[in-house]
């Protein structure tokens, strides 16, 4: 599973497991790292929301924190990093 | 007599020295994956798991606190997890506290240490010796790869039988859902400073045998609660 990231006006790329969580990668060290930001990873601060780009309709929809953070963000294609587990290929930027 | 091992060898040896021993083979995780412990023995185990889970930023505080100055990243991953703990997001003992709550008991309760088992005294002893008195890089060993990181594997099992079984609404089972985020980070980290940091085959013996006991705690901790709480229970109802 390819998950591509922009993130400052690059592109990076790389596979991923299948049931990724894209926070607990960065946790460990691994890609995204270092490029992924995050915080808590608990759905709170916010810090690790991304816009997708490619692949939105594969995702489970927003669950409760998604909502409580993202509120309106959500239709502009914001999800939580830390809410995810992957399953598909996924296209993603961050500011 | 052992050899020292390469980091993968390493590895395997530590997911060896906690296979068989997993909390997740206790009576207690079995009945409450299926589903069959009643909500006021959600109650008693919530009584019993803060006085494990509460202290844990002070276990790994004393752990900083002796941990080698040059292992800059090591000392980095336990002020994050103690930060995590604590003040990173909502306390984690307050979400505890919240899932107790709903399950029927008061904090009050929850926070009164009368309230554990002599067995979660004992975990709770055995946490305070190992951050206080063990190696360092021995204390990472035991206390976060012993034990943390098999909470991922725990709460995946548990946490869908609270919403399906038991109702709970998303909120209320937040410090479960969380932990399958926060501890996945938190247990490879512990095997990545483990690995790297246990450079001598005496080391790595320690390391192999403190999770081994580690995990041995937790399952004797796990068990406990199904003996005071279930088995007693059937008991007094035959």
């Amino acid at each position: 599973m390819k998950v591509t990231f922009h993130k400052g006006g690059a592109v990076f790329a790389e596979d991923v497991p299948d049931n990724s969580n894209l926070v607990v990668r960065a946790g460990v060290k691994k890609y995204p790292f270092p490029h992924l930001s995050y915080g808590c990873g608990m759905g709170q601060c916010g810090k690790c929301a991304s816009r997708v780009l490619v692949s939105a309709q594969a995702l489970p929809a927003p669950n409760w924190k998604e909502e409580k953070v993202l509120g309106e963000r959500l239709g502009e294609g914001f999800r939580l990093m830390c809410q995810l587990w992957l399953s598909h290929d996924i296209t993603l930027e961050q500011a | 007599m052992p050899e020292l091992m390469n980091h993968e060898e390493f590895r395997t040896a530590l997911e060896n020295a906690i296979k068989g021993r997993a909390a997740t083979a206790s009576p207690f995780s079995i009945a409450w994956a299926n589903g069959t412990l009643s909500r006021e023995q959600l109650c008693r185990w919530a009584e019993n798991h803060y006085h494990y889970v509460g202290p844990f930023a002070d276990y790994l505080g004393y752990v900083y606190a002796r941990m080698p100055a040059q292992y800059t990243e090591a000392k980095d991953f336990l002020l994050a997890n103690m930060y995590e703990e604590e003040i990173g997001g909502d306390r984690h003992t307050d979400l505890l506290i919240r899932f107790a709550e709903a399950c029927g008991t008061t904090r009050e309760r929850v926070t009164n240490p009368d309230n554990m088992s002599p067995t979660t005294r004992g975990l709770q002893a055995w946490c305070y010796a190992v951050a206080m008195r063990e190696d360092p890089i021995v204390a990472v060993a035991g206390l976060v790869v012993g034990l943390e990181s098999q909470v991922p594997s725990i709460y995946r099992k548990q946490t869908p039988t609270l919403r399906d079984k038991y109702g709970f609404s998303d909120e209320e089972v937040e410090f479960f859902d969380l932990h399958i985020v926060s501890d996945e980070i938190h247990g490879e980290r512990g095997y990545q400073i483990v690995l790297e940091h246990a450079t001598t085959v005496e080391l790595q013996q320690k390391c192999l045998k403190i999770c081994e006991i580690g995990a041995q705690m937790r399952l004797l901790y796990t068990t406990a609660l199904y003996h005071d709480y279930v088995e007693q229970r059937l008991a007094q109802a035959a």
